[in-house]
């Protein structure tokens, strides 16, 4: 879901199966499901009604006969290395920045977060990430709680993904050196590492860190992660529930719908956990307010764009040594919208389906597909 | 063994983890504040698991990957 060139591929294969036939679907799919022909057992995902399969090309030719043929198997398709989502490699877009940055960045810009009086003060903002860089001088002085639902690894960023994102929704506005590029500049930040340093996480983190921010009475958390499916994919009902269950205590989720896209030429359906109808899926625009060639869409009933926000050339904090970034993706809005949603809960004292409500209704409205931006940018109170 | 989510009913925490441990799950963590249970269980369980009265849904772990850059 980050590399703008292509879609990769394990060499498994994705079946989707009719619902409430999975069993009999796997027992047309025979040798394949089972291994017995030499392969690795299917992994199925009942709830889902999709199975992985490793199939050789002699088997292939089986996969797409039960498909063809009427039953409870009804779509092959190649399985996508699945990735938290990331920073788009830069070279694809050589837009050049139109808009004075000296101050601040294009993306506070546009949000209107330089001209709302809201500062996030007292509004507990948690981002789910790569973890943070506690030594960051530009975060000195700030309240910042940490926890690490990584084994084995503290919550010290070594990657650099999630120091940017704590940057755009949380960081400040007059840094020592170079533009402001913090939304909500004031929020109190709970920075949760639930992918490790090499990038890596499972929903059992994800969730143990969800639970987190809940308790703490986080009133946004912020989730750069996500994994491309394939168009018509059911949405996580664990994730539904939970998101439900967050709402309910005053915590809104928001997440990166995705960088699948290779626009004009295709359109990729937002992905898990984005899709949920109760979380917040973030698409990405431009400095021009043109989508961006790699923003997730709704291609399905499923899954939908709710929001968009500024996602492409946007400068923020990283790890040190290095201190700042400029990178892109879905990644990049969806702190964007977290800073936002907090200047939103601190003017109105807004939680839960309140704040999703003047979140989403407050967005300036683009000439743009609702498909692709949802109900337009995010704008600060 | 699979690395599942388990959502219960509201309430039905903590009663509802011996039946879960009967059931099969290695339990990892309990969020309680979710209504979510995580562990390890036998595919072979999981209908067992789903059976459970207070059991709304169980579904396996998916996995996120960043790549090196």
């Amino acid at each position: 879901m980050s590399e703008p060139t292509g879609v990769e591929t394990t060499g498994r294969f994705l079946v989707l199966l009719e619902e409430g036939r999975v069993d009999e679907a796997l027992l047309a799919l025979g040798d394949i499901a089972t291994g017995a022909a030499g392969g690795e057992p299917a992994e199925v995902y009942p709830t889902l009604g999709v199975a992985v399969v490793s199939a050789d090309p002699s088997q292939l030719a089986d996969l797409n006969n039960a498909v063809e043929s009427p039953g409870p198997v009804l779509v092959v398709e190649p399985e996508r290395v699945v990735h938290a989502i990331d920073p788009v490699a830069s070279e694809a877009t050589a837009e050049p920045t139109a808009v004075d940055e000296s101050v601040l960045t294009w993306g506070l810009q546009a949000v209107a977060a330089d001209v709302s009086g809201a500062t996030g003060k007292g509004i507990k903002v948690a981002v789910l990430d790569t973890g943070f860089t506690t030594q960051h001088p530009d975060f000195a002085g700030r309240t910042i709680t940490t926890n690490s639902f990584i084994t084995g690894e503290s919550v010290e960023d070594g990657h650099g993904h999630g120091t940017h994102c704590i940057g755009t929704s949380c960081g400040p506005r007059k840094p020592a050196t170079g533009p402001g590029y913090g939304v909500a500049y004031n929020a109190e930040i709970f920075a949760g590492k639930v992918l490790s340093n090499a990038g890596s996480g499972s929903d059992g983190g994800i969730l143990a860190g969800i639970e987190w921010a809940v308790n703490n009475g986080c009133a946004v958390i912020s989730m750069s992660l996500g994994a491309d499916v394939p168009a018509g994919t059911p949405y996580s009902q664990i994730y539904e529930t939970v998101a439900q269950r967050a709402m309910a205590r005053g915590t809104l989720i928001v997440a990166a719908a995705g960088n699948g896209s290779r626009r004009p030429a295709s359109i990729a359906p937002v992905g898990h956990p984005a899709r949920c109808p109760s979380i917040i899926a973030v698409a990405a625009i431009d400095v021009n307010r043109a989508i961006a060639f790699f923003s997730a869409g709704s291609v399905d009933q499923i899954g939908q764009v709710d929001v968009c926000a500024p996602g492409v050339d946007v400068y923020s904090s990283w790890k040190l040594p290095d201190q700042y970034k400029r990178i892109q993706g879905t990644s990049m809005a969806t702190p964007h919208v977290s800073g936002v949603a907090a200047l939103i809960a601190e003017k109105y004292n807004a939680r839960g389906f309140e704040l999703w409500a003047r979140l989403v209704l407050s967005c300036r409205r683009l000439p743009l597909p609702s498909t692709d931006v949802g109900t337009g940018l995010v704008q600060a109170p | 063994m699979d690395k599942v989510m388990v959502s219960v009913a509201d309430g039905s925490l903590p009663r509802i983890l011996d039946d879960l441990r009967e059931a099969g799950l290695v339990v990892d963590t309990v969020l309680e504040a979710l209504g979510v249970v995580t562990g390890t269980v036998d595919v072979r369980a999981i209908p067992a698991l789903r059976a459970l009265p207070g059991v709304l849904d169980v579904e396996r772990q998916w996995r996120v990957q960043l790549p090196p850059y």
